[in-house]
């Protein structure tokens, strides 16, 4: 509890530091207009229908992709950890993809698959998929075998041994890559957008910045990150839970 | 009457690389009804490999198992109770969780699930530990977690590899004394694997002598000692022959 006081106060003065820098003319206020009149916007915002329709559509893209993406990888990962001779030839090629910065793709992508909703979605799953199925592998990997050997002894099922063992072993590790997943997503969704779109809210963004409505442009900011900032939370407290009794540095 | 437990001929190869390893080479002995016996030999000598056979957990390369007389399949968790070495608690489970956890498998109801975890956790000593996980509990209690959970379905058979290998001397003492206490009330035959010469002789009725390489049973020894044993016992004339028996059997091979 007080560590949450803590971290609100750190919030509330850096909000603070951000008005006062902007409201004494610290800097440029056409660059860092004051936070207050950052919310004002984003209020506005939030009552434009063309701007929420904006919105919806780049929600609806990170969700498709992620549906797509989280099975896809979450079986991938599964089955490569659980048949070491897949993953030792497949694990280093996912290992060596998702070292390569998904970016430099996005201009094959665009050329492949044209500017639509496609693009967008396939680009969001091929940068959420390599996290996830690579944590999924590790999350198999780390089933301890006594584990194992204790449930076959008490009698479980191959079922059994998969939905009472596998499952909760592996479940921190997995929601990280899960919550991973998701930024690697929403990152790869904004970045289609603002390069290659006519909505979204990544458009929006980059469109504000080109037009220097910079005001707009923090408002967005601002909306992204607090509708990332909930998910990831929600995905946190989901992780802790997961992990009650288990080594608390997982959750960390 | 035929023993609760044979091992006739028993032998185990593991295959690596194409070389033949001989893990444990015709074995044979029977455990009696309500008996203790332990396993005793080197690291490395086949001792759990032999009781994982035992336990229905390891295929054998040659000769059978049998439990009250009949071939060994597959596990058995109705007729043996398993304790491993580092106790095995899934940490996501509860102490009373953990001990439920073998009558959650064949769906036997909560509440005379909950009885039954509740009458083994005071059986060994941590009624007050039913809600606590795993991390919250010292190794020795750890253990007595882990026994209470190889009684949960009132087996005939406890078999337990090294399960206080981790504990420190006093709480090992302090956990043998338990244990012979938990057999005086639970009368199981129990087969014990470790590597401590006093525990073996300490706790058992009988011990079997392993060696390595291929792994065996070179020497089997009744203890003739009164029940209920006392630690001063240890320090007898009589243990200490005993314990050079074993020690000139196995001193070659502990490097």
């Amino acid at each position: 509890m007080r560590t949450l006081a803590a971290q609100l106060v750190c919030a509330a003065a850096l909000a603070g530091l951000w008005e006062a820098v902007s409201r004494l003319g610290l800097a440029d206020p056409s660059l860092l207009p004051p936070f207050s009149a950052v919310c004002v916007a984003l209020w506005s915002m939030l009552s434009d229908a063309q701007i929420l329709a904006d919105v919806r559509v780049t929600v609806i893209e990170v969700a498709v992709a992620f549906l797509i993406a989280a099975p896809l990888a979450l079986a991938c990962g599964f089955f490569l950890g659980e048949k070491p001779r897949w993953g030792e030839v497949f694990n280093p090629i996912i290992d060596f993809i998702l070292a390569v910065p998904q970016s430099v793709f996005l201009p094959l992508f665009m050329l492949a698959l044209g500017t639509g909703y496609s693009q967008k979605i396939v680009f969001g799953v091929t940068h959420a998929f390599f996290v996830i199925a690579v944590n999924t592998v590790a999350a198999v990997r780390t089933v301890p075998r006594s584990y194992v050997l204790l449930a076959r002894a008490s009698g479980a099922s191959r079922g059994q041994i998969y939905r009472r063992i596998y499952f909760p072993a592996m479940l921190p590790l997995v929601l990280t890559g899960l919550r991973l997943g998701m930024i690697f997503n929403v990152t790869g969704i904004l970045l289609a957008e603002m390069f290659s779109s006519r909505h979204g809210l990544g458009r929006l963004i980059f469109s504000w910045g080109e037009s220097f409505q910079v005001t707009r442009l923090l408002a967005g900011i601002l909306l992204v990150t607090l509708l990332t900032i909930a998910f990831n939370e929600a995905m946190r407290a989901w992780e802790v839970r997961a992990s009650r009794g288990q080594s608390a540095g997982i959750a960390a | 009457m035929s023993p609760v437990i044979e091992a006739r001929g028993v032998g185990r190869v593991f295959s690596h690389d194409g070389a033949d390893f001989r893990a444990v080479e015709d074995v044979s002995f029977t455990v009696g009804e309500g008996e203790f016996v332990t396993i005793v030999g080197p690291s490395g000598c086949g001792k759990s490999t032999l009781l994982m056979m035992l336990a229905g957990l390891e295929s054998v390369s040659a000769g059978e198992c049998l439990i009250d007389g009949e071939p060994l399949r597959g596990p058995q968790p109705r007729k043996i109770g398993l304790v491993f070495q580092d106790a095995t608690l899934l940490p996501w489970l509860t102490a009373a969780e953990n001990v439920e956890f073998p009558l959650s498998l064949s769906g036997e109801a909560r509440e005379s699930r909950r009885n039954r975890a509740a009458a083994l956790l005071k059986l060994v000593g941590l009624e007050a530990f039913s809600g606590h996980f795993p991390h919250q509990l010292s190794g020795g209690m750890k253990q007595r977690v882990s026994i209470a959970r190889g009684l949960v379905r009132d087996p005939r058979i406890l078999l337990m590899d090294e399960p206080f290998a981790a504990l420190d001397e006093q709480h090992r003492m302090k956990m043998g004394e338990e244990l012979l206490r938990i057999w005086t009330e639970t009368r199981k035959s129990i087969v014990f694997v470790t590597h401590s010469l006093n525990e073996a002789i300490y706790l058992s009725d009988v011990v079997l002598v392993m060696r390595a390489r291929p792994g065996r049973i070179v020497d089997c020894i009744r203890i003739e000692l009164p029940r209920p044993r006392r630690f001063e016992m240890l320090g007898g004339e009589y243990v200490g022959r005993v314990r050079n028996r074993i020690w000139e059997l196995i001193a070659m091979e502990v490097t």
